[in-house]
């Protein structure tokens, strides 16, 4: 404003006068003969769909988005097509956990692993071999001895801690010979009296004195750690009758240790004082009892500690001495209950108490059933060590005494790998070698599997069969890669799962599968989802009231419950697994199609249409749905990676596919290796996250892009 | 409005009845699961004497045809007895008598055997609510929190780094998340206790457990929020009325804090009502693969143990809660906008 008033100041003097110049003749008409059309647009004419890509296109994330989409979908196509590796089932289990290559060394994802404080064995300093062959053990370094509370089958010693929490109750642990809830008759057993004796040795109960003096000046006794006071029962089962005969009072302190086996309490003599005419008894077991001391506190951890119990049948006369009602692992029975190492005794009992079925046959311990009860093992010690581990040449490099059929020996001669004069001749009945023509040298050593000529000795098993078939078995050092018919050593990009599948594979044919499934769902409850949106919005009142309650209930429903139901009624096939995703999905079209058609319904268009005559169903087709599609079509995309999600989620949960694999699937099977193979579920988790992001972003962008308008919602 | 309430709650129920009707009826069509394999026999009498009383079996003293399949046949003291599954809509109208009439919801038959479904549940359920809570309360102010952040700074680069993020972590599927939080914090650096710890662990375990548990469960919805937030601030903020709080003098914060989160909050409270309300619910994959013994665990359980009692408990408990969330969201609209009106007819 301001500057508009210094526009009025006065330049001129008011006493000049201004003479204008302008005569008529200086204006001429530009256009007099010409006659004046509308301009053509410059511009080209543009379509709905043009104009929509170039808003996409300007969204740079979602162009990102959609191109590593447009990736993961070739490559989900492709790689299960040319990719020959075999991910069915029973895929080839010698393949088994190999860590995901790319490089050829450099410590990353070059098929090693580093691990780090691994419980190794205590006398040979190597790790479990069942998980680590020895031969890719790399840079192996021991650490020291720990304590742990852990039970592995690596530790040793230790003690068996049983007691209570909270300063109150009494605690009542029991080690049992079998099963006494199990009533089968194969875990059932007699003991009679007159030829068994059974006798308990080597009982040790620590003190607070013995527990300073075996930890040494290592451990410490925590402070709220009291060591309670120690009965111990044998319990026995007589015409169904539970008897109890106190061994060790719990009035007794704790230094009752029957200690180094010198004292041995004779089971069957106390039994007998117990009861007249007593022959035989049924199941035993052992009752640790932990009582209440007087100043024990809430906060007290009161427990027992037992470093060995043997239970031993010694008797004179006879070698068999326990005499079970029935033959079925007659051993275990008292094997099971015996132990000189505790930690050795808690993985054993690990072992078989896993499962409520596995029990059987087992000594195995249990507690009471009660919050406050606990038991444990307790400061056993364990090695530990770093190594790095290289699983290809471990898995596949040279082994040892590998079996290689004759048949397998028969097409490397055929190939022209080696030569050999094996013959076949009697030692009376048997069938052996001939040790003075037997000859085998190697002709190709870069295809031959065998590193070195195997000698006279390492070829066993002879056969001849009655057809006249010869074969024998050559136990010799190989290259397992060549043994299995690979020219050079494979590479696994992802690595291979617990099952030797080549993990690239399997994710990209779950990820196949995943997609397809997304698709088809999609498309089945876009059909349905807009043709029940579309009469429940067009038409309203009755119908939409209650078309409208259909599908409250049946969106509340559980889709798990539903799901379970399907499948358990008909299999989990791709075919009634997609029924079931359908089941529920088409719900959310339904009600954006239905909120369109009530917006779109009342127009002034429509109702023209409607006066010229228009039928309900062109008015629905012809006019409503294409203003709406728009709308409904973005919404209805996101549907894709919901499936996906869904089904992953379900599959995870152990409800999913049996036969297929899917990303679900694939993270639910592999999800026991997280501790030792992270990689197995690091790769499938990658790609559906990659997946599912891209789905969002592209989702969101193609929202955008149709529908300016909604520009921003749910970002 | 007192008679919209009624109404609504009224028709919850309603719904509730129904859903709860059918899954009974779809569960049922499975068959009666006899848990009770391999246990003894007198266990076993008492588990289809139990069923009897419940009314989903019929005995007979004889072998009768019509009813399909023989379940199992008892011989005890003289006497024979063959039971039979009953026809399903029979076991149902016994199912809702023993609700109506006893609040009977029946026994687990395998999950803890012979104990009433309801205490199982009763059981399990503070474990789920307390986890619920804390992640509710973790949640909320760090939601809304970097929903304002990012609504205010729109456009900059700490908004786009948020909504990133948040773009991801609402993407990538929970179990994913649960497995790696898990594999990175329990296993490789041992931070945290790697499963939920009995109750005879020590204290510091115990709440050392919360971490994986609240984390998983506050990620997704700390993403929510923080989106909802952003795109209601950013709506507010470029709206008329702030511009003339702004011309009437009103300094930028206090704008916002007067005119703009006031009514940016109007769709975002009643969420978290909401939310409150979803407490009473569990995790199914959290609880499964942290092993905690809460009510979503027990759902898995129960499909698979096929213990259909305490599986119906506890759906009844889900659905009711779902219900229930979305009575209240839609009910706190009108006590916090009163412009909104409730149960209008349009």
């Amino acid at each position: 404003m301001k500057k508009k008033n210094a526009d009025f100041e006065l330049i001129d003097t008011p006493n000049e006068v201004v003479t204008s110049d302008v005569s008529d003749a200086d204006f001429v008409l530009q256009q007099a003969d010409d006659s004046i059309h509308e301009q053509k647009f410059q511009t080209k004419p543009t379509t709905f769909l043009k104009d929509s890509l170039k808003r996409f296109r300007k969204n740079k994330s979602s162009v990102v988005a959609a191109f590593i989409l447009g990736i993961l979908i070739l490559l989900a196509i492709f790689v299960p097509i040319f990719n020959t590796n075999d991910v069915s089932n029973a895929a080839n289990s010698a393949l088994k956990n190999l860590e995901p290559k790319l490089f050829n060394g450099g410590g990353f994802w070059d098929g090693t692993v580093t691990v780090r404080h691994k419980e190794v064995d205590y006398e040979t300093g190597y790790p479990d071999p069942t998980l680590y062959y020895k031969s890719g053990i790399r840079n192996l370094v021991r650490e020291g001895e720990h304590f742990t509370n852990v039970p592995n089958a690596f530790g040793k010693g230790g003690y068996i801690q049983t007691g209570f929490y909270g300063g109150y109750g009494i605690d009542q642990s029991y080690l049992y010979s079998t099963n006494p809830m199990d009533n089968s008759a194969a875990n059932k057993f007699v003991l009679d009296l007159e030829q068994s004796h059974l006798t308990l040795t080597n009982f040790v109960a620590m003190d607070e004195d013995m527990l300073k003096e075996d930890l040494g000046k290592d451990g410490d006794i925590p402070e709220n750690f009291k060591l309670g006071l120690t009965g111990l029962q044998f319990v026995y089962y007589y015409d169904e009758e539970e008897k109890a005969i106190d061994l060790v009072e719990p009035s007794l302190t704790h230094t009752i240790g029957i200690d180094g086996g010198e004292s041995t309490i004779e089971l069957n003599d106390l039994i007998l004082a117990n009861e007249d005419h007593l022959t035989s008894f049924e199941s035993f077991y052992f009752r640790f009892v932990t009582s209440k001391d007087a100043d024990i506190t809430a906060s007290d951890h009161v427990c027992s500690l037992i470093k060995s119990m043997v239970i031993t049948t010694d008797s004179d006369d006879d070698k068999e001495q326990i005499y079970f009602s029935t033959k079925a692992d007659k051993e275990t029975g008292i094997e099971g209950i015996s132990f000189t190492d505790a930690m050795k005794m808690s993985v054993r009992s690990f072992e078989v108490g896993s499962g409520s079925k596995q029990r059987r046959n087992c000594g195995y311990w249990n507690i009471e059933s009660s919050t406050k009860n606990f038991k444990n093992i307790y400061l056993a010690k364990a090695v530990y060590a770093s190594f790095t581990y290289d699983s290809y040449s471990a898995t596949l490099g040279e082994r040892e005494n590998v079996p290689v059929s004759s048949y397998d020996v028969e097409n490397y001669k055929r190939k022209g790998w080696v030569d050999y004069t094996i013959d076949i001749i009697y030692d009376g009945s048997t069938p052996i070698i001939d040790p003075d023509t037997f000859e085998f040298v190697i002709l190709n050593e870069a295809k031959c599997p065998f590193i070195r000529a195997p000698e006279y000795e390492d070829v066993k098993d002879v056969f001849v069969t009655e057809s006249g078939r010869e074969g024998f078995t050559i136990y010799g050092d190989v290259m397992y890669y060549k043994y299995l018919g690979y020219e050079t050593m494979p590479k696994f990009l992802f690595g291979t799962d617990k099952s030797g599948r080549d993990m690239f594979k399997y994710v990209f044919e779950g990820l196949r599968n995943s997609l397809l499934l997304g698709v088809l769902t999609f498309v089945v409850c876009f059909i349905i989802g807009l043709i029940w949106g579309a009469i429940s919005g067009y038409f309203g009142g009755a119908v939409d009231l209650i078309m409208e309650r259909v599908t409250d209930i049946l969106s509340g429903v559980p889709w798990i419950v539903l799901m379970t139901i399907i499948i358990l009624k008909a299999g989990s096939s791709f075919g009634t697994f997609a029924l079931a995703l359908c089941l529920t999905g088409w719900i959310g079209t339904a009600s954006t199609t239905r909120t369109q058609f009530y917006r779109f319904r009342g127009r002034e268009y429509v109702l023209a249409s409607r006066t010229l005559g228009a039928s309900d169903a062109r008015l629905i087709a012809k006019h409503i749905l294409p203003n709406a599609m728009g709308t409904i079509i973005t919404g209805a995309v996101l549907m894709i990676p919901s499936v996906i999600f869904s089904e992953a989620t379900i599959s995870y949960l152990g409800l999913g596919f049996k036969n297929l694999s899917s990303l679900g699937v694939i993270l639910s099977n592999n999800q026991s290796e997280l501790t030792n193979h992270p990689y197995q579920l690091i790769f499938p988790s990658v790609v559906i996250a990659l997946v599912m992001i891209s789905f969002n972003l592209f989702g969101n962008g193609l929202r955008d892009a149709i529908n300016p308008s909604l520009k921003g919602e749910g970002e | 409005m007192l008679k919209y309430v009624i109404k609504r709650i009224v028709l919850a129920l309603i719904t509730a009845f129904i859903i709860l009707s059918i899954t009974f009826i779809l569960v049922k069509s499975l068959g009666i699961a006899d848990t009770t394999f391999g246990a003894k026999e007198n266990v076993k009498h008492a588990f289809y004497l139990k069923q009897l009383n419940l009314g989903y079996v019929v005995v007979f003293d004889h072998e009768v045809d019509g009813y399909g399949k023989l379940l199992a046949q008892f011989h005890i003291e003289g006497v024979d007895e063959y039971f039979y599954a009953r026809p399903i809509l029979e076991q149902y109208f016994a199912w809702l008598k023993n609700i109506f009439t006893a609040w009977d919801w029946g026994e687990s038959t395998s999950i803890e055997l012979r104990s009433q479904a309801t205490d199982i549940i009763a059981s399990r359920l503070p474990t789920s609510m307390y986890i619920n809570i804390v992640s509710v309360v973790v949640s909320v102010p760090l939601g809304i929190g970097l929903g304002i952040l990012a609504g205010l700074k729109k456009n900059t680069w700490i908004d786009h780094l948020i909504s990133t993020l948040v773009m991801i972590f609402i993407s990538i599927p929970s179990f994913v998340v649960i497995s790696f939080l898990m594999y990175f914090l329990c296993y490789k650096n041992q931070l945290l206790p790697s499963m939920w710890p009995n109750p005879s662990d020590t204290t510091a375990n115990k709440i050392l457990a919360y971490f994986i548990p609240v984390m998983s469960l506050s990620f997704g919805s700390i993403c929510g929020y923080t989106r909802f937030v952003r795109a209601e601030l950013c709506e507010v903020m470029s709206s008329e009325y702030l511009l003339l709080a702004r011309t009437k003098g009103l300094t930028k914060n206090q704008a916002i804090t007067r005119h703009a989160l006031k009514n940016a909050f109007v769709p975002i409270l009643p969420s978290i009502l909401a939310e409150f309300i979803g407490i009473f619910g569990g995790s199914m994959i959290l609880e499964k693969l942290y092993g905690i013994p809460g009510i979503g665990d027990l759902y898995i359980r129960s499909i698979n143990e096929k213990d259909y009692n305490v599986l119906m408990v506890d759906m009844a408990i889900f659905t009711t809660v779902g219900l229930l969330a979305g009575i209240v969201l839609d009910l706190s609209y009108g006590f916090i906008d009163p412009r909104i009106r409730m149960g209008e007819k349009k």
